[in-house]
């Protein structure tokens, strides 16, 4: 039931996930974060199975973390995207698979570029300018591929990632009610209010 | 139909008589017919049936019905669509897809998804095409009697909630309909939605089908009741076309209607890819540009290096 | 006295030291001597063949894969190239080892290896053979002349023993003294890649042994940005390239035969 967006603009990434927590039927928390910061340019919205998801973001996080420490630069996110991707496929032949779905936002400091990388369970990953995981993206791609703009200011892109969420509230039965967003430019992560 | 379903089921007693039949003539290695020597057509000449020209031939058409999940309904039913109507200043716009598919087969590109009761009203369709046709032409008959019993055009509501009626009384058996009832009456223009669960509901905007979320994403962003004409013609069709866009169940072209106090108008047909690379042609409303993402953001680009008088060289690192 | 700390590798003498490392460093200062120079545009290798002879067959090399004969420089990956001084076998599997891994990044990350990572890979494994494994430590330096988008063009230069330091210009080999001083004098920053070229032909020319400079006693390359795809461009000189080039700088033998004609 998680519903994530992200979508890129003129020099940033947007990435937006909702805040519930719910087992079965019942909401247990309504302020969960479920977007990772795995560096000082690599944001990471994470989804699926309960459990999987956070077990598999941290050790994400700490590896990515890792490379930091040994190399002395973050991985780019070209190269952690792929470096996540990876660890999926390998997680999906092992005995005990991770049932996660990734948005991962960044922005390359060596090439002055936002990238967005959509990855599913099975390991699958697209370069994109926009993305959204669970029951949101029936309702949010097409409204993307009519409003998305590559080179919106950063104003322009809440407000259409603002649309995203509008109309998933008004259209989706089970729409969560609360979401987290964060950006991640040139000068790093930091958490937005809609 | 059913001996054709017969042919390639596994289960009825036609295919165990098959399966005999098939043993013995396996049998019969293509050496015990000995040389065709002029009798070539003698072979040919066996009635047979066109089976497609695959591996598993029963396997294949199994793709294509639903007796593995009821065995009561073995072939598929259409249930890949997108149809939207809404109302607005100006009257009603209907917009459909045309696209048929029978599981992952597209059966035809070219369906009528608009079924015009009268000059006054429309019905959409989804769910089971036959259904829907056979229904909606029925109700047609019932509107013309009521207009000649009663000396006026019946209203959409009286329509839709005919209809209703109608599919309530068949529940459980099978029909499987989501509909759009439109049309202008003594009150205005009018839409309600009606299914074959008997559901009736009266709105300013609906969309029906598989592409329906995605038509929806367009649809309720740029909606609004007072649209011009023009604006809320390309609406409906650039809601169509992003439904045709990315569900996989709808496209091919899009059918757009748009009913006013004199009666329906039918706007025209748009083919959808060529909506998404050159757009919907010279028609009221139209951008001039394709509607395709990549069309409209063409060289467009997200970076945003720093101007090259403060960009700082590159640091050798040493 | 030495004798008895000697056959191991792993065995510290009373005074400190490694000797085994120390003579595999001996046996590389004696090697062909390899030369590198880090430009703002580019980066430039150049290694001196020390294996020649009139029977030696470089019929392969005029054609060769990459460029290059293959005994000195080698094409790690497409963003970096290494110079070798010292034995050619353990190089050869040194080489080996070096593309392995910057293969493995590939796969991992989808990226080239960055040039310090690489030059990390090989002096973990150097600096294993101090400490175990095998009965005796690499004889191999290396240069390795790279370019990834962290530190832009980069020059490594990596020991037996596993140590490792970045250089604006340096020299591994017979003579590699001479070859530091004279590079001392003459590098300056802001150097660009036409110049290092010059520079490293140079400096060369006056520290091998020979009087003259040829493509028989020369490996030649130089990394640059392909100006169009701005990805980095290994080019391992050919030897009719290297006899060019040579003549260009007037380095180059004189030919006999016009020689002749003028006196």
């Amino acid at each position: 039931m998680d519903v994530s967006f992200a979508l890129t603009g003129k020099g940033y990434v947007l990435v937006a996930a909702d805040t519930t927590a719910a087992r079965s039927i019942v909401k247990m928390k309504g302020d969960e974060d479920k977007i990772k910061s795995l560096g000082p340019h690599l944001l990471m919205a994470y989804s699926g199975e309960p459990g999987d998801t956070v077990n598999f973001a941290e050790y994400i996080e700490r590896n990515i973390r890792l490379y930091q420490i040994r190399n002395l630069y973050p991985l780019r996110p070209p190269s952690a995207a792929s470096w996540i991707r990876r660890s999926l496929a390998d997680s999906l032949r092992s005995r005990s698979p991770y049932s996660v779905n990734l948005l991962l936002g960044g922005y390359d400091t060596s090439t002055y570029t936002p990238h967005l990388y959509w990855i599913d369970y099975l390991g699958t990953m697209a370069t994109v300018p926009f993305a959204a995981h669970g029951y949101g993206s029936y309702f949010a791609l097409s409204l993307l591929d009519r409003y998305h703009d590559p080179e919106a200011p950063l104003e322009e892109g809440l407000a259409t990632l603002k649309r995203c969420i509008d109309e998933v509230s008004k259209r989706l039965v089970v729409a969560p009610g609360k979401y987290k967003v964060k950006v991640v430019d040139k000068d790093g992560i930091r958490e937005v209010e809609l | 139909m059913n001996t054709f379903i017969d042919r390639f089921s596994t289960t009825s007693a036609a295919s165990q008589v098959r399966k005999l039949k098939e043993q013995e003539e396996d049998e019969f290695s293509d050496a015990a017919w000995g040389s065709e020597a002029g009798f070539g057509n003698l072979a040919k000449g066996i009635p047979s049936f066109s089976v497609p020209s695959v591996h598993d031939p029963t396997a294949f058409l199994r793709l294509h019905t639903d007796d593995h999940a009821d065995p009561n309904c073995r072939i598929k039913i259409q249930h890949g669509t997108t149809t939207l109507a809404f109302r607005f200043q100006g009257g009603v716009i209907v917009a459909v897809d045309s696209r048929a598919t029978a599981g992952s087969y597209i059966a035809s590109g070219t369906v009528k998804k608009v079924i015009e009761i009268n000059p006054y009203l429309l019905g959409t369709m989804a769910g089971g095409a036959a259904d829907c046709q056979y229904w909606e032409t029925y109700l047609g008959i019932q509107c013309r009697l009521h207009e000649l019993r009663n000396r006026e055009r019946i209203s959409v509501a009286a329509a839709s909630k005919y209809l209703s009626n109608l599919v309530y009384s068949y529940k459980g058996m099978g029909l499987s309909m989501g509909t759009m009832i439109c049309g202008w009456d003594k009150t205005g223009p009018a839409v309600y939605y009606v299914d074959s669960d008997g559901t009736r509901l009266k709105g300013d905007l609906f969309s029906v089908g598989s592409g329906s979320t995605f038509a929806y994403g367009v649809l309720d962003q740029g909606y609004h009741w007072d649209l011009t004409d023009e604006e809320a013609q390309e609406l409906g069709r650039r809601s169509i076309y992003a439904a045709g866009h990315r569900d996989a169940f709808s496209g091919n072209t899009c059918n757009l209607y748009h009913v006013k106090e004199d009666g329906w108008n039918f706007i025209g047909n748009f083919d959808i890819s060529k909506m998404h690379y050159e757009g919907p042609g010279n028609v009221p409303g139209a951008p001039g540009t394709g509607y395709g993402y990549d069309v409209r953001v063409l060289g467009r680009n997200s970076s945003n290096p720093p101007p090259p008088e403060a960009a700082p060289a590159v640091a050798a690192h040493a | 006295m030495a004798r008895r700390y000697d056959s191991r590798t792993t065995i510290f003498s009373p005074e400190g030291r490694l000797y085994q490392i120390e003579y595999a460093m001996e046996a590389i200062s004696h090697a062909g001597t390899v030369l590198g120079v880090l430009a703002k545009d580019g980066v430039v290798l150049a290694a001196e063949k020390k294996v020649t002879g009139k029977l030696l067959d470089m019929s392969g090399a005029r054609e060769g894969g990459y460029g290059g004969s293959g005994e000195k420089i080698f094409l790690l990956n497409s963003n970096v190239i290494s110079g070798v001084a010292g034995i050619a076998a353990d190089a050869n599997s040194l080489v080996n080892y070096a593309r392995t891994a910057a293969q493995r990044h590939l796969f991992l990350y989808n990226e080239d290896i960055p040039v310090e990572m690489l030059t990390q890979r090989l002096c973990d494994l150097k600096q294993g053979y101090t400490q175990f494994g095998g009965l005796r430590p690499f004889g191999v330096s290396l240069l390795y002349a790279g370019y990834d988008p962290h530190y832009a063009f980069q020059l490594y230069h990596s020991d037996p023993s596993g140590n490792y330091s970045g250089w604006k210009a340096t020299c591994i080999g017979a003579n590699n003294g001479t070859a530091q001083s004279l590079l001392k004098q003459e590098y300056k920053d802001e150097i660009d890649v036409e110049e290092a070229v010059g520079l490293v032909l140079r400096v060369m020319s006056k520290t091998m042994d020979s009087t003259t400079l040829g493509s028989e006693k020369l490996e030649f390359a130089t990394l640059t940005l392909d100006p169009a795809t701005k990805q980095p461009k290994a080019k391992i000189y050919k030897p009719s390239e290297i006899d060019a080039l040579l003549k260009k700088h007037d380095l180059g033998k004189k030919d006999e035969d016009t020689e002749m004609k003028t006196t």
